[in-house]
């Protein structure tokens, strides 16, 4: 057993700090700092300036223009970012349905679409949940017929997906749609990509309890999907979508981001003389190292060529209650100054309401932060599944 | 960074859970617990011919020199049975104090705690119930010892004790039989059924070769033995709490209400699954504590602390809803599920409670990092 990562590794984790030190664009870095929000142009420079270095493909194998990292790289490397405090990753594309892409596409579809994921040219979304169904996801209902026009195949999509996030800048939405209604709810399901400029397809804005715009409605009214477009097999979108959840570990503990956000309470809290809250803030900064720790078990034993399993149940209920707590701790810091807000953007005028600096900040994340414990299969989901597959019962 | 068990270290923990499997029967516990001895002499003896009471001594005092992660694994394994075996106080405590220090006559006694001959308890706690174990009033004045000691673990079967006093105005740590003239012992069974002791001294004289340490080097000496043993009887912790989840799972999938098994209710398997990742939470805290001490890091009391913190919250937790859910037959005697519930009460207040250490962690805090 040894605590520190090899000499080798510690190279590496020096020329990411290089990268975010010389190329991480500044104009967003002291965006950030400031509070303010990220455009979609802000964000596209941020995934450019990571593809420009090679670097968007950092869990992806080499054969696919991926950059073959180990798992301790890629662990490195996400928890550098998260502990600079970058931007997480748009998901949808580079984590979600490119390794679907490359795994189970054909050769037609991983030429077409995995060079413009890692290069960032178009901008992904992700079309699983519907009005009706949430946890149950397998219950979907948005249709997709396949119909024969002049000799070619189409599917015919009908349906709503919802809590679409960042659908309003997206190229194209990958969804997963009923094409069998007559078994197994799960077998009659299949993965398919649509263009987002299709016609038929209909954008709304959700907005959420923090006043911001992140997630969407989208309609699907007699959508024309060419029959190239459907992943793998018909009726096995299921089983690829499974995939797609078990894909992603390391990203989904946030210890590298909770980690920052800590520093920074602790610094508030350490002019505030309220024991009571910085004893808070001390258990909060144990349970955030034994999620680092539990993390780096979880990365030892891939490593060792292991296969975990529950474990990221495990870092998805700690990492997102980490994360709440935090924010819930920023809060309790700003006293009675919690109650003025300006929403997202923050206060317009120039005139500002008094009190510490941090509390619109504060509470924005506050409430967006909400969400985490809800998305991704909430975390009641995650305790079924340990139940089930870890106490067997 | 690796966190996986080297073979040899997988072996002997296969080794530990072999013998607890096979020797360590819930009810055949209960007849030791109830004896004077408060343990199963054979057993100790077998610990000896097995060399586990040699593992972390020196090679030069006939030691195996193993650290702080063999004894985090054997002492992981004791919690999940109980173990009653007083290792902790005679290897741990008193066995790394002797072995650290430079005291001329340490291998005499070392010898003796490692072929089990011997038993040697240390004594440390006064009156203060603020852990601070520096400040005492037992003193020694023209070679005479007076004072009181309290808390002495397994007391009653020591021959001898390690006792701190103050020497010239000096910390100090002695040794002294157990039947000297002016000690005289009252013994105690622990809320776990363990023996302790209260030790008074009446004019016991005290001669200069007794003189283990002084100053500095004796009150690191303490200190390092009380992290030590904060560590281990943390590791022990971690096995309870992996007893008391699987125990849980085992009674509600037997336990049948309603007209089946009560492990069907969601309610239920929700709060076994937070067992579960409490338990697995300090398990990585443990490996953080455990390597930090094992290199010998700069941020090891600190990971100590941390993880004591934790054992100590989330275990009493953790037994205290092992105890709901077993029913009515979680209050009762007869079953092990209770005896977890009082080990973690021990446990969290031993070496530093939660609070004791949440401030320590804090205090602490950026510079040892």
């Amino acid at each position: 057993m040894e605590l520190s990562f090899t000499s080798k590794d510690l190279e590496f984790r020096d020329e990411v700090r290089d990268f975010l030190a010389n190329e991480y664009p500044s104009h967003i870095k002291e965006k950030l700092e400031k509070g303010d929000m990220l455009s979609k142009q802000d964000l596209i420079d941020w995934h450019k300036s990571v593809s420009n270095k090679g670097w968007m493909g950092y869990n992806w194998p080499k054969e696919y223009g991926g950059t073959g990292w180990s798992p301790a790289q890629i662990y490195i490397f996400q928890n550098e970012l998260g502990l600079a405090g970058c931007p997480p990753f748009i998901p949808f594309g580079v984590s979600m349905v490119g390794p679907v892409i490359y795994s189970f596409g054909n050769e037609e579809q991983k030429q077409r679409f995995l060079p413009d994921i890692l290069n960032f040219n178009t901008w992904w979304c992700q079309g699983y949940s519907e009005p009706g169904s949430g946890s149950d996801l397998a219950s979907l209902k948005t249709k997709a017929e396949l119909v024969n026009e002049n000799g070619k195949e189409y599917y015919i999509v009908n349906g709503a997906k919802t809590w679409t996030t960042l659908a309003q800048h997206a190229d194209w939405i990958f969804c997963l749609v009923r094409t069998d209604s007559s078994g197994k709810k799960q077998e009659g399901i299949s993965f398919l990509l649509i263009d987002m400029k299709t016609p038929g397809i209909e954008v709304k804005p959700i907005i959420t309890i923090d006043g911001d715009h992140e997630v969407n409605s989208v309609f699907f009214s007699d959508v024309k999907v060419p029959v190239e477009n459907l992943i793998g097999e018909e009726g096995k979108g299921w089983t690829y979508a499974k995939f797609l959840l078990a894909h992603e570990r390391f990203g989904i503990a946030s210890v590298g981001a909770s980690k920052r956000q800590l520093l920074r309470l602790k610094e508030i809290v350490n002019d505030l003389d309220d024991e009571s809250l910085t004893d808070k803030v001390s258990q909060l900064e144990i349970d955030v190292m034994a999620l680092e720790f539990t993390e780096l078990r979880l990365l030892s034993e891939l490593e060792g060529g292991g296969n975990p399993g529950a474990e990221s149940s495990i870092l998805k209920i700690k990492g997102t209650e980490i994360q709440q707590r935090l924010t819930q701790l920023f809060v309790e810091a700003a006293g009675e100054f919690a109650v003025p807000y300006g929403g997202p953007e923050g206060f317009m005028s120039n005139v500002k309401p008094n009190g510490p600096e941090y509390t619109n900040e504060v509470l924005s994340k506050y409430l967006n932060m909400r969400k985490v414990t809800i998305y991704g299969g909430s975390n009641e989901i995650q305790k079924n599944i340990i139940s089930k597959y870890v106490l067997g019962v | 960074m690796d966190l996986k068990y080297s073979d040899e270290q997988i072996l002997l923990r296969e080794q530990i859970q072999k013998f607890c499997i096979s020797d360590y029967d819930f009810y055949d516990r209960e007849k030791h617990v109830h004896s004077d001895l408060g343990y199963d002499q054979n057993k100790w003896k077998l610990f000896a011919d097995q060399g586990w009471l040699a593992m972390p001594f020196s090679e030069e005092v006939g030691g195996f020199n193993f650290g702080a992660i063999e004894l985090c694994i054997m002492f992981e394994e004791f919690g999940k049975h109980l173990v009653l075996e007083p290792y902790l106080s005679n290897i741990v405590l008193s066995g790394f104090i002797l072995d650290q220090s430079s005291y001329s006559m340490k291998s005499n006694y070392i010898s003796g705690l490692i072929s089990g001959n011997s038993q040697i308890s240390l004594a440390y706690v006064e009156e203060s119930r603020t852990y601070d174990h520096l400040s005492i009033l037992t003193s020694v004045e023209n070679n005479k010892l007076n004072g009181t000691k309290n808390l002495v673990l397994n007391g009653s079967n020591a021959d001898n004790f390690l006792v701190t006093v103050m020497i010239d105005d000096e910390f100090s740590l002695i040794v002294m039989r157990n039947d000297e003239d002016g000690l005289s012992i009252n013994n105690f069974k622990t809320v776990d059924d363990k023996n302790i002791s209260q030790l008074s001294f009446d004019n016991v004289t005290i001669n200069s070769d007794q003189i283990i340490a002084k100053g500095d080097e004796a009150k690191r000496l303490l200190q390092d033995a009380l992290y030590y043993a904060a560590l281990c009887i943390s590791a022990e912790a971690i096995g309870c709490m992996t007893a008391c989840y699987e125990k849980t799972v085992e009674y509600t999938k037997g336990r049948e209400q309603f007209g089946q098994p009560i492990s069907n209710f969601q309610v239920l398997q929700h709060r076994m699954v937070d067992m579960f990742i409490d338990t697995e939470l300090c398990k990585s805290l443990l490996f953080k504590a455990m390597l930090d001490m094992h290199e010998n890091n700069n941020s090891k009391y600190r990971s100590i602390s941390a993880l004591k913190h934790h054992v100590g919250v989330l275990g009493k937790k953790i037994a205290e809803e092992s105890v709901q859910l077993h029913g009515g037959m979680g209050v009762s005697e007869e079953m092990s599920i209770g005896h977890y519930l009082k080990k973690f009460i021990v446990i969290d207040s031993q070496f530093g409670n939660s609070k004791y250490h949440l401030t320590q962690f804090k205090n602490i805090d950026e510079r040892s990092k």
